[in-house]
C-alpha cells in the first residue's frame, strides 16, 4: 500500500495526535478516579479540592476492606489452582498424546462456552442442593478455577504447542529425572506462558461478579460491593479502593521491569564467572 | 562383551513390528554403525539402548549389568541427537555443564571438564553464546561436547551429521572417529548414509524392516554382502536378474535377458531365478566389442566426472543401462563409443530367489 502523499511533518503530527488520543482514551478514566479519590467532591473533582476523606472512610469501612481481602484471596487461589491444573493437563496431552487427545481437548475447553452466570447458578445448585454445602470462599474459588482453567489452558497451550518435548528426552539421557527435566528445561521455557496465565486468571477471578455472587451469599467481594453501590449510591470509598488497586498494578509492573533488568545483568556476570573459571 | 543386546523386540499395537529379535554384542573399543533406510528400526533400537523407549521383549546389558528396567538417567549413557536438541535457554557453557550438574560434581571439577570439552571441540570464545547464535557446525560440536563431557559408558549418535553440509560432514566424520579412539568408549552411530557408516565404523549392522540383515566388519559388509538388500543398499551397484542356464562345481552362468553373467555357484540349479549385483567400480571397459560371459557389448551414453573417479553410463545391446566407475587416470572413452564392459567372476554377488 502506498501512503497518501502528504507532507512528512503533517504525517508525524497526525500519528502523534492519534497516539495521544489512544492513551487519553485508556488513561483518562483512571486518572479521573484517582483525582476523585483525593477530592472532596468525588462526583466532579474539577478543579480538585484536596481531601483524604475517602481514604479515611475506607480504613474505617470494614465492608470494603473485607471485600478487597476476599477478592484477593479468590484471585490468588484461583490463579494458582487453574494455572497448575492447566499446566498438568497440557503436559499430559502434549507429552503423552494418545488416541483420545482431541476429545480430551474439547472437554477441557467446554467450560469456555458456559456463561459465567450459568456456571455460578449451576455450581450453587450442585453444592447447595445436592451436597448441602452453603456458599463459602472455597466453593467460589473452585467455581472460578473451573472457568479460569480454560483460559489458562489456552494461553499455556499456545506456547507449549511449539515446544519440542524431545528436549526432555535429551535432559533425561544426560542424567535428569523426569521431574528435573521438567524443572530445568520445560519450566523455564514455559515461564512466560505460566506468568501470563496466572496474571490473566488472577484478574479474571479478582474482578468476577457473576460466579462469586451466587456462591458467597453474604460474603462481600469487591465487584459485588461495587455493584451494590450502584443501587445504594456510589460512595467515596469505592474511588479510594480502585485507586489503591491501580497503584498496586503500576507498582507491580515497575517491579517486574526492574527484576527483568537485574536478572539479565546477573546472568551476564554469572557467565563471566564461568568463563573466568575455565 | 561390554554391551549386549539380547533378543530385543518392539511391537506397536498388535501388528506393527518395529524390531524383531535383535541380538548384538559390542566390545568396549568399537565404533558401531546401525545403517538402514528410514523405518528400518535403527533409531528405535538406539532409543531402547538409551532407555527412552521400552522394548516389548529382550534385555539390554551395559558393562555386564542388565539396564532394561532402568530409566535413562540411571544408565550413564549419552546421546547426540540429529536436531542437536541443545537447551535453547542455556548458553554453550550451561549446555555443556548440564550432564555434570546432574551428577552433582563440585564446581571446580565441572569447570575443568567444561574447559576440556571447549578445548577439544574448539569452542573457545563461544562460551556465552546461546544455541540460536551458533552456526550448524558449532551447534553440532556443542551437542557432541555435551555427549562426551560426563565420560559416559557409551555414546549414542542419532544421525548427528544429517543437518550439516557435505564438506563439514566429512571433517566431522574424521573428528568423531578420533574422539572414539581416544576416549575408548563404544560409539553406536545411527545413519542412513552408507558413506558415513563406511568411513567411521569398525563394524556395521545393516538394518531393514526391523531386522539386522548382517552385523559384520565394514569391509565384509561392502565387499561380501550377505543379503540382496545389503548388495542394493551398500555401495553403488548394477543389478541383474535372470535364470541359471548352466552350473559347474564352482561356477554358474546366468542368462540375464541376453547378457550372460558368470558367477560363483551359490547353490543354484539350472532354471533357478537369481539376482546379481556388481559394484560400479568393479566393472572395467575395453575398447571394441568382445563376446562371452561377463562381457556385454555396450555404447557409452554419457560420462560423469566425479573428480577422483569417472562414471560411464552405458547402454547394453538389450537396452539395460549399466554404470562403470573407473579411477582417475584410467583410459578414457567418449560418448557414442562402442565398448565392452568386463568384470571378474568374483565381483558378482549372486542370490538365489527363494520362494516367499
Amino acid at each position: 500500500m502506498r501512503w497518501p502523499s502528504l507532507a512528512p511533518s503533517l504525517w508525524i503530527g497526525f500519528t502523534a495526535a492519534l497516539l495521544c488520543a489512544t492513551y487519553a482514551f485508556l488513561y483518562v478514566p483512571i486518572v479521573h478516579v484517582a483525582l476523585a479519590s483525593v477530592s472532596t467532591n468525588t462526583m466532579w473533582p474539577y478543579p480538585p479540592r484536596w481531601s483524604t476523606a475517602a481514604y479515611t472512610a475506607l480504613i474505617h469501612n470494614r465492608v470494603y476492606l473485607e471485600a478487597l481481602m476476599n477478592s484477593a484471596i479468590i484471585g490468588l487461589a484461583t490463579a494458582v489452582l487453574s494455572t497448575a491444573f492447566a499446566t498438568a493437563a497440557i503436559f499430559g496431552l502434549m507429552r503423552y498424546p494418545g488416541r483420545h487427545r482431541g476429545k480430551l481437548l474439547l472437554l477441557y475447553l467446554a467450560p469456555l462456552f458456559v456463561a459465567d452466570i450459568v456456571l455460578g447458578i449451576s455450581t450453587m445448585v450442585f453444592t447447595n442442593l445436592f451436597m448441602g454445602i452453603g456458599g463459602n470462599l472455597a466453593v467460589a474459588i473452585l467455581a472460578n478455577a473451573v472457568r479460569c482453567f480454560t483460559y489458562a489452558f489456552l494461553i499455556i497451550a499456545v506456547q507449549l504447542y511449539r515446544y519440542d518435548w524431545r528436549l526432555n528426552d535429551a535432559a533425561m539421557v544426560f542424567g535428569a529425572t523426569p521431574v528435573q527435566a521438567f524443572r530445568e528445561v520445560t519450566l523455564p521455557l514455559a515461564a512466560p506462558a505460566l506468568f501470563s496465565a496466572s496474571l490473566s486468571t488472577f484478574i479474571l477471578s479478582f474482578n468476577n461478579l457473576e460466579i462469586s455472587f451466587y456462591l458467597l451469599g453474604a460474603t462481600p467481594t469487591l465487584p459485588a460491593v461495587a455493584w451494590g453501590t450502584l443501587r445504594y449510591g456510589i460512595r467515596p470509598e469505592l474511588f479510594a479502593v480502585t485507586t489503591l488497586i491501580n497503584l498496586a498494578v503500576i507498582l507491580g509492573f515497575a517491579a517486574i521491569l526492574i527484576s527483568l533488568k537485574v536478572g539479565r545483568h546477573r546472568r551476564l556476570t554469572q557467565a563471566e564467572e564461568v568463563r573466568g573459571l575455565t | 562383551m561390554y554391551i549386549e543386546i539380547d533378543g530385543i523386540s518392539k511391537t506397536y499395537g498388535r501388528r506393527v513390528k518395529a524390531l524383531d529379535d535383535i541380538n548384538m554384542a559390542i566390545d568396549k573399543h568399537e565404533f558401531i554403525s546401525l545403517l538402514g533406510p528410514s523405518g528400518s528400526g535403527k533409531t528405535t533400537l538406539l532409543r531402547i539402548i538409551a532407555g527412552l523407549e521400552t522394548p516389548s521383549a529382550g534385555r539390554v546389558l551395559i558393562d555386564g549389568k542388565d539396564v532394561t528396567g532402568q530409566p535413562p538417567h540411571q544408565r550413564g549413557v549419552a546421546m547426540v541427537f540429529q536436531e542437536f536438541l541443545l537447551f535453547p535457554h542455556r548458553t554453550v557453557v550451561e549446555n555443556l555443564s548440564f550432564p555434570l550438574r546432574m551428577l552433582h560434581l563440585e564446581r571446580g571439577e565441572i569447570a575443568r571438564r567444561v574447559g576440556w570439552a571447549l578445548e577439544i571441540l574448539s569452542l573457545t570464545g563461544l562460551e556465552n553464546r546461546y544455541p540460536r547464535e551458533l552456526s550448524g557446525g558449532q551447534q553440532q560440536r556443542v551437542a557432541l561436547g555435551r555427549g562426551l563431557v560426563a565420560s559416559p559408558k557409551l555414546l549414542l549418535l542419532d544421525e548427528p551429521l544429517a543437518n550439516l553440509d557435505r564438506e563439514l560432514r566429512q571433517e566431522m566424520e574424521i573428528e568423531i572417529r578420533r574422539y572414539q579412539k581416544e576416549l575408548g568408549i563404544p560409539f553406536i552411530y545411527v545413519t542412513h548414509n552408507q558413506e558415513e557408516a563406511l568411513s567411521m565404523s569398525d563394524r556395521i549392522a545393516v538394518m531393514s524392516m526391523g531386522d539386522v540383515e548382517d552385523f559384520a566388519e565394514r569391509t565384509i559388509v561392502y565387499n561380501h554382502p550377505k543379503t540382496p538388500f545389503i548388495a542394493r543398499f551398500v555401495g553403488r551397484s548394477n543389478a541383474f536378474h535372470g535364470r541359471v542356464r548352466s552350473v559347474s562345481s564352482t561356477a554358474m552362468v546366468v542368462d540375464c535377458n541376453g547378457i550372460a553373467v558368470q558367477a560363483s555357484n551359490v547353490g543354484a540349479r539350472p532354471g533357478d531365478e537369481v539376482d546379481l549385483y556388481i559394484k560400479n567400480e568393479k566393472i572395467s571397459l575395453l575398447r571394441g566389442t568382445a563376446a562371452g560371459e561377463n562381457a556385454p557389448a555396450c555404447t557409452v551414453r554419457d560420462v560423469i566426472l566425479r573428480g577422483n573417479f569417472t562414471e560411464y553410463l552405458l547402454a547394453a545391446a538389450n537396452g539395460q543401462m549399466l554404470v562403470a566407475g573407473l579411477p582417475a587416470g584410467a583410459e578414457t572413452f567418449l560418448p557414442g563409443e562402442d565398448v565392452t564392459a568386463v568384470w571378474d567372476e568374483a565381483a558378482v554377488d549372486a542370490f538365489v530367489r527363494r520362494l516367499q
